[in-house]
């Protein structure tokens, strides 16, 4: 397969992550969860799943559905599975909120949901893993990216099964051990679903991503393959040695040292790799998403150097919400709707005009964009969530409301944009819809 | 008289645009080669990325512009990435509207 086909359902995905992640940034605009409530209450549980799995897992399984085959250069296993996951993931995080709510005393009783949510939830994680990981697998041995994508999906399967137990285990379910984990373990549910789940694959789909965007040549494979291999042991010092840890009753504090330093060294390896790209690209003129991409990277640099300097200070406990708040809306959620204003062009394109292709004469990608409208929408996103970033920093929980609703605003703002990408609408006439053509169907696609 | 077919062809393939630089193949020198014998053309063509999901359009876009012409019978067209395409295959004129690097 030298061409990609096109994914019928990453439209879906994209849509229902973009509706949870406004759900949750209004949510947060309206003083639920933290930072009103502590890092580990029932409220903060539902804001923190919603935005990692609602928003960001549904994005990059969308996104990997589209782009694996890309990758390793063959067609997606079976395209049968996505919907059913799709259906799947999405009645599991319902049930999984309703858990939570119920753990917090504001649904009534019925903490059965949180077995039967984190059941669904691995049902449909277990298809996109079989489904992404036998398309690899047809394309054996993996080459670059896939590399990444193939660590992500562990540890997605590491992240579920830690869930899981703690879902049994909230429920009253679970058991001496799976207690035992749950008191002290969290952290390693967070790493592996934020360090190596989301992050991990982030940053394999950005090294394609950017090399086709700005025709930038591909980064040496031996660097890529230390920047994974950096990134692995943080994640596998992190569960493995946590697990460990736990058993043996020693405390985490060693283990979690460690997975810092490779961790550390995973993202100074990363920009290394990123800043390669830049420097390399043959399109000097940079598109909307590398620049916005670039904002992306550069939170990923400052939540490093919060990181380093918060446990410097003895305060890393203190202002963990701070961090993981500058590593989820900065880092992942920046990056990814950077490239989602991207994706949406490029595929609405592929899907209304490829077939035209060589019958009628047919516009850019670019065209079907409106950069300067929408880097107004960025500009707000970015500067609110380092906003938002600093109010928590200095306990200005007010403050973090309005940034909060200030970025519930430029999230909504960017999403007009994607709709008006998606209907056509900045495509001047004659070359909108031509004879022949049809226009694109806003939630999926006609393959 | 194949040499003016040649000519028509890469007349015809202007219609066919890279989606993200916004050119035609012909003036971005994705078209390796074009022999035509007795009416049946063959075009050995290439993209800017190995793996784009647009390649495929591409190809399928330069096959149907192909058909289209006067004199030919049929078309086969075969994509590669050997050698692969640089920025300095574009015409020159197009280059530097496009915003490449003069070193690349």
């Amino acid at each position: 397969m030298i061409g990609g086909t096109l994914s019928k359902w990453t439209m879906s995905y994209f849509a229902i992550a973009i509706t949870w992640l406004i759900a949750a940034e209004a949510l947060m605009a309206a003083g639920f969860g933290f930072p009103a409530a502590d890092v580990a209450a029932a409220d903060t549980l539902v804001i923190v799943h919603m935005v990692c799995i609602g928003w960001l897992s549904m994005a990059m399984c969308g996104a990997l559905f589209q782009f694996v085959p890309v990758l390793v250069g063959k067609p997606l296993f079976d395209e049968r599975w996505e919907l059913p996951a799709l259906v799947l993931l999405t009645a599991g995080l319902t049930a999984l909120l309703a858990g939570f709510l119920v753990l917090g005393g504001r649904l009534p009783a019925g903490l059965w949901l949180l077995p039967l949510a984190a059941t669904l939830l691995a049902a449909g994680f277990a298809l996109v893993v079989a489904d992404l990981g036998l398309t690899v697998w047809r394309a054996r041995p993996p080459v670059g990216p896939a590399h990444f994508v193939l660590a992500g999906l562990v540890s997605l399967c590491a992240t579920v099964a830690l869930g899981t137990g703690f879902a049994w285990s909230l429920s009253g379910h679970g058991g001496e051990e799976l207690g035992k984990v749950l008191a002290t373990g969290v952290p390693l549910h967070a790493i592996a679903g934020l360090g190596g789940w989301l992050t991990l694959t982030a940053m394999g789909v950005s090294y394609r991503l950017l090399s086709m965007f700005m025709l930038a040549p591909d980064v040496d494979g031996k660097k890529s393959r230390l920047t994974l291999a950096a990134g692995s042991a943080a994640i596998g010092v992190a569960v493995a040695g946590g697990l460990f840890a736990i058993e043996a009753e020693a405390g985490l504090g060693i283990v979690l040292a460690a997975a810092a330093a490779f961790g550390l060294a995973t993202f100074a390896l990363y920009g290394r790799d990123v800043a390669a790209l830049y420097r390399n690209r043959k399109r000097r003129q940079l598109e909307l998403n590398t620049k916005m991409a670039a904002y992306g990277f550069a939170s990923l640099a400052a939540a490093a150097l919060l990181g380093i300097a918060l446990v410097a200070t003895g305060s890393f406990a203190a202002h963990v919400g701070a961090f993981a708040f500058l590593v989820a809306f900065g880092w992942l959620s920046g990056l990814v709707l950077a490239k989602l204003y991207k994706i949406v062009a490029f595929l609405t394109w592929l899907e209304t005009y490829g077939p035209a292709m060589g019958r009628l004469p047919t516009p850019r990608v670019q065209d079907l964009v409106a950069e300067g409208r929408a880097s107004k929408w960025f500009a707000v996103y970015f500067v609110s969530v380092w906003g938002g970033t600093a109010s928590l920093l200095f306990g200005q929980a007010s403050v973090f409301r309005g940034a909060a609703a200030v970025m519930t605003l430029a999230t909504a703002g960017i999403v007009q944009e994607l709709i008006r990408t998606r209907r056509l609408a900045d495509v001047a006439e004659p070359l909108r819809l031509p004879n022949g053509t049809q226009p694109p169907c806003l939630l999926y696609s006609r393959t | 008289m194949t040499d003016d077919l040649v000519a028509r062809i890469r007349e015809a393939l202007r219609v066919v645009i890279d989606p993200e630089l916004g050119h035609n193949v012909v003036d971005l020198g994705f078209l390796y080669r074009i022999t035509v014998d007795q009416g049946d053309v063959r075009i050995v063509m290439t993209a800017t990325t190995k793996g784009c999901p647009a390649a495929a359009f591409l190809r399928e876009g330069v096959a149907a512009s192909t058909a289209q012409v006067e004199g030919v019978r049929s078309v086969d067209v075969e994509m590669t990435f050997d050698p692969p395409w640089t920025p300095s295959c574009i015409e020159p004129a197009v280059r530097s509207s496009l915003g490449f690097a003069n070193v690349n």
